[in-house]
């Protein structure tokens, strides 16, 4: 019934039927944001090779992870290639192994951590930016040059630059494929509707993924918030991650579409108005009823994003999603 | 009289062109799941009298038997996973029987090595079977009697976190082989017959309650499956609503292939052990079964494009496939679809030959194991790969605007600032 409604006002809107421009998305959205992502990263490999220690290392892993957000909603291709998009951030993390793997390798002092080859063969809790959180932002992040967490936090940066730059590599490659669909010896986009699928189903899952994890994780239940599952709260980024994130979703959504997207813009202004009003970096108040409720909000209006995408975006394009690596449970 | 005969066979054919109607492919799914959901209660009937067996007459030979009776119920049943995800009512209540990854501490002893409560789960170590009366979420309650009940209303995802898992075939599953303590070494869990002995014989304390624990898990997952067996014979809520809405069920029938190819068998189950090197990251880590479930799991849903289902008695359900559906509107597509299928059970089947000649699963995943990790991505890339073409069938199925909901928030854009 309201797909229905929504769809006749969509098209009363438009002059024209929605085009996509993958073009425009893959070279003024994609590869900015694989560039940004390996610069950052490659920034923090210099500062842990220059000084290991927490407080040197702390400003230039706020930055990667600004890049990564930019780029983490790209979930196929050559985020998805080796698992590197879990290994730049294993999260949500509902059983604590990041917790537990960074431990094991501190109590052992385990060697892997002085060759990057061996490093890259440590399970994926022990490397990226959540295990690197736990090192500089944990507990014994007043660990000195020679102590072993400094050359852990080296490695994991020099291991995160060097996978940041192999994602720029390919997705140089990936963009090709992505521009070429349909041409017969491009097996991997079979026609020009491919790569905008790909896209969009890119683009729904994250918002999706900003609802329901980086949001509905901490949020819990009413009888019992869980402040302590949201991502990266010890370096004060979930919020942040969620502004970051609503902007690199923005951006795609503008880029991807051919023709103006206002029912979708209006619904990101809305959402990020509400996400810029909150000061709460940790989102600590999903705790208390007053605050939680303005958290609930926010979470509703980027549900909104995605139904405005389907119906703007995905009404006028005929487009379905796909799947995507998050279905299941 | 013979050619009268061609030629009218051959009129009918042209009159009704050799294409299968939707309504016919969704009957022949919801034989082929009933009958799945069948021999699975079947054979998790074979599995509660062999715990019975086990209860009544505690030995190392009924120990192993009942383990046999795990393994062989988990084979019609990995085979309906690839019904869950396109169906609500599967995938609202599939969490009873196979929930998993699960805290096993919650439910009886475990080694040191193990921990205790963690950040995320208070209860990690509850331990039920060794006490009678505990605290939970605020409320005292009294377990002296250990029923059905107890373990699906109060413990089973208690505090609301889904790894206390208390009921269905890994809870089962760990009371019938304990911990596997072998790392990524090879071996399963090697809980002691006597853990079930009554009297001065009894090892790990709690016999008594331990075995009412497994009886109470057991009778649970029984009551579960006939359920489920009945929502999908003819009058059933799944049943009924599928073969009133074709075309909803047809997509249904290739969300299920897709999701659980891609985000759960590829992604969660086979990819994240690799990439987290950790044992307990296996589908069926006490008996290490995994190989078997992954395989199943991966014929399960080839059987939904293909229409056809091996019973656990030799005969075979088949009718109207969706592949049929997929070929006459692409045949390449179809063609390409099963090819798919096939590699990724074949991959699959290297990992159950690799594990039943006597390496398994969680040794694959060591750290460093270059061989091990290669054979299980080849399935991994395997799945992704026919998920793409599983997208394509979708689209040229012309399924587009099916699943396309509105939500609360704009339905009733209001309930955003209630």
């Amino acid at each position: 019934m309201r797909a229905a409604l929504l769809s006749v006002f969509v098209l009363a809107l438009l002059p024209r039927p929605a085009l996509t421009d993958v073009t425009g998305a893959v070279n003024d959205h994609v590869l900015p944001a694989a560039r940004h992502f390996a610069e950052t990263a490659d920034a923090l490999a210099d500062a842990a090779t220059a000084d290991c220690r927490a407080m040197s290392l702390r400003p230039a892993y706020q930055d990667a992870f600004d890049g990564w957000m930019g780029l983490s909603h790209l979930g196929f291709g050559p985020l998805e290639q080796d698992g590197r998009a879990l290994t730049i951030e294993f999260w949500p993390d509902p059983r604590g192994l990041v917790a537990r793997t960074v431990r094991g390798l501190v109590a052992d002092a385990d060697p892997v951590v002085d060759g990057p080859q061996a490093f890259a063969e440590v399970s994926i809790a022990g490397r990226g930016l959540m295990a690197l959180e736990r090192v500089i932002h944990g507990d014994n992040a007043d660990y000195g040059l020679d102590d072993y967490e400094c050359r852990y936090a080296r490695a994991i940066a020099v291991d995160l630059a060097a996978i940041a730059a192999d994602i720029r590599t390919d997705w140089a490659e990936h963009a090709q494929l992505m521009l070429t669909a349909g041409t017969a010896d491009n097996s991997r986009y079979l026609s020009a509707k491919e790569p905008e699928q790909a896209l969009y189903t890119a683009l729904l899952s994250a918002i999706e993924f900003d609802a329901d994890q980086r949001i509905g994780r901490p949020m819990g239940t009413f009888d019992k918030p869980r402040p302590k599952s949201a991502e990266a709260w010890r370096s004060d980024r979930p919020l942040r991650n969620i502004r970051l994130s609503l902007a690199a979703l923005r951006d795609l959504a503008i880029h991807m579409s051919d023709t103006p997207i206002p029912v979708t813009e209006t619904a990101f202004e809305t959402a990020q108005q509400t996400a810029m009003a909150l000061d709460d970096a940790r989102l600590a108040g999903v705790a208390d009823p007053q605050s939680r409720l303005k958290i609930e909000i926010l979470q509703q209006q980027i549900r909104a994003i995605g139904d405005a995408v389907r119906g703007e975006i995905g009404g006028g394009l005929g487009l379905t999603a796909g799947f995507n690596s998050r279905d299941g449970d | 009289m013979k050619t009268t005969l061609a030629i009218s066979a051959l009129a009918c054919a042209i009159a009704a062109p050799a294409l299968a109607g939707k309504p016919e492919v969704v009957a022949n799914y919801v034989a082929i799941a009933h009958a799945s959901y069948d021999d699975s209660l079947t054979t998790a009937r074979e599995l509660q009298s062999a715990i019975d067996a086990l209860i009544a007459d505690p030995s190392a030979q009924n120990l192993t038997a009942a383990r046999a009776a795990w393994k062989a119920a988990r084979v019609p049943y990995m085979q309906t996973e690839a019904l869950r995800f396109g169906n609500a009512i599967v995938d609202d209540w599939e969490g009873k029987v196979n929930a998993w990854p699960l805290d096993e501490g919650l439910i009886d002893y475990v080694d040191p090595s193990y921990g205790g409560a963690s950040d995320e789960n208070e209860y990690a170590a509850l331990n039920v079977v060794s006490q009678k009366s505990f605290t939970l979420s605020g409320n005292q309650l009294d377990a002296a009697k250990i029923t059905p009940e107890l373990l699906s209303d109060t413990l089973h995802e208690a505090d609301a976190i889904e790894a206390n898992v208390a009921t269905g075939y890994h809870a089962i599953e760990f009371l019938l082989w304990g911990q596997d303590l072998h790392g990524t070494d090879h071996g399963a869990g090697e809980r002691p017959w006597t853990d079930y002995a009554q009297g001065e014989d009894c090892t790990g304390g709690n016999c008594d309650r331990r075995a009412a624990y497994l009886k109470a898990a057991a009778d649970l997952l029984v009551s579960d499956l006939e359920w489920m067996t009945a929502q999908w014979a003819e009058g059933g809520e799944a049943a009924t609503a599928l073969t009133a809405d074709p075309d909803a069920a047809i997509s249904a029938m290739l969300t299920g292939m897709g999701s659980l190819s891609y985000g759960e068998l590829a992604g969660e189950r086979m990819k994240l052990g690799v990439m987290l090197n950790d044992p307990e990251e296996e589908h069926d880590c006490f008996s290490d079964n995994t190989h078997d479930s992954h395989y199943y799991d991966g014929i399960g849903i080839r059987n939904v494009y293909l229409g056809e289902y091996t019973r656990v008695d030799g005969s075979v359900v088949t009718g109207e496939s969706l592949s049929s559906l997929v070929a006459a509107a692409d045949p390449q597509i179809d063609a390409s679809l099963r090819a798919g299928l096939n590699d990724s059970v074949a991959k699959l089947a290297r990992l159950k030959t690799v594990a039943e000649a006597g390496t398994s699963y969680d040794q694959l995943l060591a750290r460093g194991n270059q061989d091990g990790e290669a054979l299980i991505l080849a399935a991994v890339d395997s799945l992704v790969s026919q998920t793409r073409d599983i997208e394509r069938a979708v689209n040229v199925l012309g399924l587009q605007d099916i699943g396309f909901e509105g939500s609360d928030s704009l339905d009733n854009p209001d309930a955003v600032f209630q």
